[in-house]
């Protein structure tokens, strides 16, 4: 995947960026699970909404369908990305899903 | 530069309002003008916030205002900082009246939002949020603080009775003010039992939808000459930005604007911490309250909670803090949360605030913060 929304980096100014490839794994630095969804999620709810820092470089933010209560993740948990069933970037816990090779 | 006084503020009572956005705003900008001994033809200039407004149908609402004032010629603009538009809009008024540009202008906040349902409300306010890396993975404004708490929680373990304190100390404040969409107490065991809306913040740490209107005049020092209230001195009017998506931050503890405007407003006004009397902070979560007070130095990083279950935070403590009820009591009608929060200044300043005031009124800092803190506001006030 890959996210070209910015000119500049946001943290040090600078406008010499490079694409990279992400790792498609990585571990779970913050999340939520969310009971009360906006209107894109009305069917989806509960679920995770995860902040990720993969392997290799790099924090993205995803959503996890199936994480359905607080206690079903943890942070430090690994995880990695899984094809979506609607826009937005899905993860699944690495015990739950065939994890990339 | 000049001084720059507030000479009037006024709010109505937050909650649900029976008559339009452009009406409240209207009704409190006249109240707050009557109370400054100024005249509307005084006014140089009206900055107006009103975030949601398009909901209403009604965009512009500047002249609107203003021709329901008696004074259609006034210039007026429309000022959108998510939830800190209207601090963004004092700002905008002390920089033109301490610059010598203009001698008065009137800041009003007015938001409606009950006759949206509690869907499209979360989805209006997660309009806020970085559409395509927060709202598209399903991230809402509570999901987004409660996400910060996670990681929070993650290195300063606490108990939910920690969280359970801001909100129990914010409703007690907020049964003392008139002004207040919550004016009921509430226990420890209702606050656990109140259902889990995005973990760890359950129904009793969020700020309610509110509807609202505040409304605050500020005046330079030679111009007003015989004020007929107890003005506050504008001593800091500072504003910050920062990264406001949580996979850009280098970290997720606090939030960066905070520490940037509170060190840039303290800096502006020559004042130490240990000076402030009382303070007004962003609590749209109980989770921001503890940020706040972290971020902008008030308590070392990890330890506002236990200043909250101390006491130190309420109304008779050390430093109280949010003697209004803040956000989560008092409600959060978006765009008059900046204003409002000065509204609670200016009454305990001028002994107005029955029933809620706070031992010490000689200096007060309001904390108004946008999103997630991709923007924030500070302001220090002191008596004359």
């Amino acid at each position: 995947m890959t996210a070209t929304w910015a000119l500049a980096c946001p943290r040090c100014g600078r406008a010499a960026l490079l694409e990279a490839p992400l790792g498609e794994r990585g571990t779970v630095v913050a999340f939520t699970v969310l009971s009360v969804p906006g209107d894109e999620f009305l069917n989806d709810a509960p679920y995770a909404y995860v902040v990720v820092e993969l392997d290799g470089g790099g924090r993205v933010t995803g959503w996890m369908p199936s994480i359905k209560s607080e206690g079903d993740l943890a942070i430090g948990a690994r995880v990695h990305f899984v094809p979506g069933y609607k826009p937005g970037v899905q993860f699944a816990r690495d015990a739950d899903a065939p994890v990339p090779r | 530069m000049r001084e720059a006084w507030v000479v009037g503020a006024a709010s109505n009572r937050f909650g649900k309002m029976k008559e339009t956005g452009r009406e409240a705003a209207t009704r409190v900008a006249f109240e707050a003008i009557r109370q400054s001994g100024l005249e509307p033809k005084d006014i140089g200039y009206t900055f107006v916030s009103n975030c949601f407004g398009l909901t209403e149908k009604q965009g512009h609402v500047g002249p609107l205002i203003n021709g329901g004032l008696g004074i259609p010629e006034v210039p007026s603009c429309t000022i959108e900082s998510a939830c800190s538009s209207s601090s963004a809009g004092l700002h905008e008024a002390f920089v033109h009246v301490a610059g010598g540009f203009l001698d008065a202008a009137l800041v009003v906040g007015v938001e409606k939002l009950s006759h949206l349902d509690t869907l499209s409300a979360t989805s209006y306010f997660a309009e806020a949020a970085d559409y395509p890396f927060e709202t598209k993975n399903g991230a809402t404004f509570p999901g987004l603080y409660a996400t910060l708490a996670s990681a929070y929680q993650q290195a300063f373990p606490m108990k939910p009775e920690v969280l359970g304190s801001v909100a129990i100390k914010n409703h007690a404040n907020a049964a003392r003010n008139p002004h207040a969409h919550f004016q009921k107490e509430i226990s420890m065991d209702t606050y656990l039992r109140s259902p889990m809306i995005a973990s760890p913040l359950r129904l009793y740490d969020c700020c309610p939808f509110s509807d609202g209107a505040a409304a605050v005049v500020v005046a330079a020092k030679e111009f007003v000459k015989h004020p007929v209230t107890e003005p506050l001195v504008v001593r800091a009017s500072a504003r910050a930005g920062s990264i406001t998506e949580m996979q850009d931050r280098p970290d997720l503890l606090g939030l960066p604007a905070s520490r940037a405007a509170a060190d840039t407003a303290f800096r502006q006004a020559h004042l130490e911490r240990r000076q402030i009397d009382f303070l007004e902070v962003h609590d749209c979560f109980t989770i921001a309250e503890l940020l706040a007070l972290e971020d902008m130095g008030f308590v070392p990083r990890g330890t506002a909670g236990t200043a909250e279950v101390d006491g130190v935070t309420a109304r008779d403590g050390k430093l109280p803090v949010n003697p209004s009820g803040g956000l989560k009591a008092k409600g959060h009608p978006v765009s008059a949360t900046g204003a409002s929060q000065v509204v609670e200044i200016f009454e305990q300043f001028n002994g107005l605030a029955k029933g809620r005031e706070v031992p010490r009124t000689d200096t007060a800092l309001a904390h108004n913060v946008g999103a997630t803190g991709g923007s924030c506001s500070v302001h220090i006030f002191s008596r004359r």
